[in-house]
């Protein structure tokens, strides 16, 4: 049986052959321990396009989320008119179901073009944390690793040291939770198996919820303490596209761009806060964040309100529009009448 | 006293002493990571293999400083910080990349010292750890830094299993361990012997990668097309800017309270982000991530070695353990050091 990433590449190179795609954006092996990466593949004369095409991967480290880099693609440039806009690129993609959660979320917004890509849609059992991982050699590090079928994880260390993990164990939070593992509505879909879709962990937040303000206030405060204002959580979420961010106006200035409290605070409950009805939890933003920091809580309230105010969850559907991009008659005006 | 010799269980007993009329900072576990706190005696110190998550120059040059207050019209300055402080545990690489920094808050060529950088510099005592297990990610001989480099240090500690060996480098290192000599011992030649053998498996251990006549080399592939595919996966997320230890880009930014009072102050900034060169016309000259990726490798591998006289990478590996998209420098370095452009 092909493994999933020979079954990617039969297909990449029949899209260039064919000539129906001018990119590729899959994953390669990255340079890190547990890491795959992000890898692009275009259609030049001179690249080694077999070559290519032999370095992607699908893994269990393929945990970013790629539909980061689609917007750019498609961008129009403010100088011209828009029927002097060059012609846009023809993208091939592939994706696993929080990807493409967020593609279809970017194609209902206009920042990317649905005629031109082309979505390879891969069934997914789950990305490794690579940080839960590190955590269990803390002080060591990881000098070899291999996958094995039946889906463990072993590891030897610097300081010779043998792990073994089981998969369920070192598994993203996301993927343990995650309700979409199958891709849908895509040009392809990968012969292979998904995981058994998760209940998507509302569960943590009615835990969350239980205790009293004065302690969900001081975890807040506890874990917004430790942002440096990076804003990589920001960079690496997919639907975070905005041209100017609204952190860094300064006509109106609405936060400062230090580390004081209240404006981190601000920074994040916004951030999240325009993620309504958009963020996929694919984690991203928690992965990148270099100070740890468990934005999965304070995303996945959001995600849970959408859901229960609006009965919406970002899911593969071309047709349902985010509930904060519509109106419909029968929404709720209390709001404006009895604030 | 040039030479002492402590047992790592008595440290806190140093510090301790350090701690008399100075700050100790020193690196400890977090929930973020390893990074510099405040030494209150009592928490572990992370002797752990690589370097702290977070540099020490925060220590000095801080995410967030206040330069003056203003009501009105009128400005008042801030007073400096006059406290001494103590920084135990910072790394070669580190203590290296402060004495870049040094060049840089110095000004020596211009006409603007930097006083808040400065004075803090000058009430510090910078007492660095050599490393014993470099981890892969480490590189710093390539880039002229040594597991067991002394420059910009104060006091160079070696340990030894369960000792720590002290060596005064400047004078007012020297001078602190003469004052602390009450609790420290007097080394033996074996105590040398094995510093040097631990420094010679660590500099052998160091990944290496040749960069020799780099700079010529990115000054004349400034448009390469080869920019494009090393920097495709680049989100601009700004972190391996903000943990390099010698990234030193800053904002300015005043904060009012409506009533006219407010502060100004200066925090850290970074070239991948959407604001550098941002014009007020609206044009950006460096305004996608290729351009803003070339302009970091370029900043620290030929313009700061054309004004400061040296590259400013000190190897630490920082933004290659943390960039989320696996970015690595060296493989961005090796790229501009081997394509060969036909004559």
């Amino acid at each position: 049986m092909k493994k999933i990433d020979e079954k990617i590449q039969e297909i990449v190179i029949k899209l260039f052959d064919d000539n129906k795609i001018d990119l590729f954006i899959g994953y390669e092996g990255g340079t890190l321990p547990l890491q795959s990466r992000p890898f692009f593949i275009r259609r030049e004369a001179g690249q080694n396009r077999a070559a290519a095409v032999g370095k992607l991967v699908w893994n269990s480290f393929c945990s970013n989320n790629l539909a980061v880099y689609l917007p750019k693609y498609f961008e129009n440039n403010p100088f011209k008119r828009k029927n002097e806009q060059t012609p846009k690129l023809k993208v091939g993609i592939a994706a696993k179901g929080c990807d493409l959660r967020s593609i279809f979320t970017l194609i209902k917004e206009k920042q990317a073009l649905r005629e031109n890509l082309v979505l390879i849609g891969v069934p997914c059992m789950g990305m490794v944390d690579k940080r839960k991982v590190l955590s269990l050699v803390h002080g060591d590090e990881i000098d070899t690793w291999v996958e094995n079928q039946d889906g463990t994880l072993q590891m030897t260390t610097a300081f010779g040291k043998s792990i073994t993990v089981a998969r369920e164990e070192a598994l993203q939070e996301a993927c343990r939770e995650c309700r979409f593992p199958a891709p849908e509505n895509t040009d392809f879909i990968i012969e292979g198996k998904s995981r058994e879709a998760g209940n998507g962990g509302y569960q943590v937040i009615d835990e969350f919820e239980k205790q009293d303000v004065k302690v969900r206030w001081e975890y807040f405060k506890k874990e917004i303490s430790k942002c440096i204002r990076c804003n990589a959580c920001r960079q690496a979420c997919p639907t975070c596209y905005c041209k100017e961010c609204f952190a860094e106006q300064t006509d109106l200035r609405w936060i400062g761009v230090s580390t004081e409290l209240t404006d981190t605070m601000i920074f994040h409950l916004i951030r999240i806060f325009h993620q309504a009805g958009r963020c996929v939890e694919c984690d991203a933003c928690y992965r990148a964040c270099p100070m740890n920091i468990d934005l999965r809580t304070f995303t996945k309230k959001i995600v849970k309100d959408v859901d229960e105010f609006f009965k919406y969850r970002p899911n593969f559907s071309m047709e349902e529009t985010p509930p904060l991009s519509t109106f419909k008659e029968g929404d709720c005006e209390s709001f404006i009448t009895e604030p | 006293m040039e030479y002492g010799i402590i047992r790592k269980d008595d440290l806190n007993k140093l510090l301790a002493f350090a701690g008399k009329g100075a700050v100790v900072y020193a690196p400890v576990e977090t929930e973020r990571g390893v990074e510099f706190r405040r030494f209150d005696g009592e928490t572990e110190i992370s002797f752990q293999c690589g370097n702290a998550k977070l540099s020490p120059k925060g220590l000095f040059f801080p995410q967030k400083e206040t330069l003056i207050t203003f009501s009105g019209d009128i400005l008042s300055g801030i007073t400096l910080p006059e406290e001494r402080s103590i920084i135990f545990g910072a790394r070669p690489c580190d203590a290296l990349a402060l004495k870049f920094l040094d060049k840089i808050f110095s000004d020596t060529a211009g006409r603007f010292p930097d006083p808040y950088y400065l004075k803090r510099r000058e009430k510090a005592l910078v007492i660095t750890l050599s490393c014993n297990e470099p981890v892969p990610t480490c590189f710093c001989t390539s880039v002229r830094g040594d597991p067991a480099g002394k420059e910009g240090s104060d006091i160079f500690a070696c340990e030894l299993a369960d000792l720590i060996l002290l060596e005064g480098i400047t004078e007012k290192g020297k001078a602190f361990l003469t004052a602390a000599s009450s609790l420290l011992g007097e080394p033996v030649k074996d105590h040398f012997t094995r510093r040097d053998e631990n420094i010679k498996r660590a500099e052998a251990k160091v990944s290496t990668l040749n960069i020799n006549g780099l700079k010529e080399k990115l000054d004349s592939r400034f448009e390469d097309a080869a920019w494009e595919p090393v920097t495709n996966n680049c989100l601009g997320c700004g972190a391996c800017t903000y943990l390099c230890p010698t990234c030193h880009c800053f904002d300015i930014t005043d904060e009012t309270n409506g009533r006219g009072e407010g502060i100004r102050i200066r925090t850290w900034d970074s070239c991948q982000y959407p604001l550098f060169t941002l014009h007020a016309s609206g044009h950006n000259p460096r305004v996608n991530k290729k351009q803003r990726m070339r302009q970091r490798i370029m900043h620290k591998f030929s313009y700061t070695v054309e004004n400061s006289q040296a590259i400013f990478c000190v190897g630490c590996g920082r933004c290659i353990r943390h960039c989320p998209v696996n970015l690595d420098i060296r493989e961005i370095l090796t790229t501009f050091h081997t394509i060969v452009t036909p004559e």
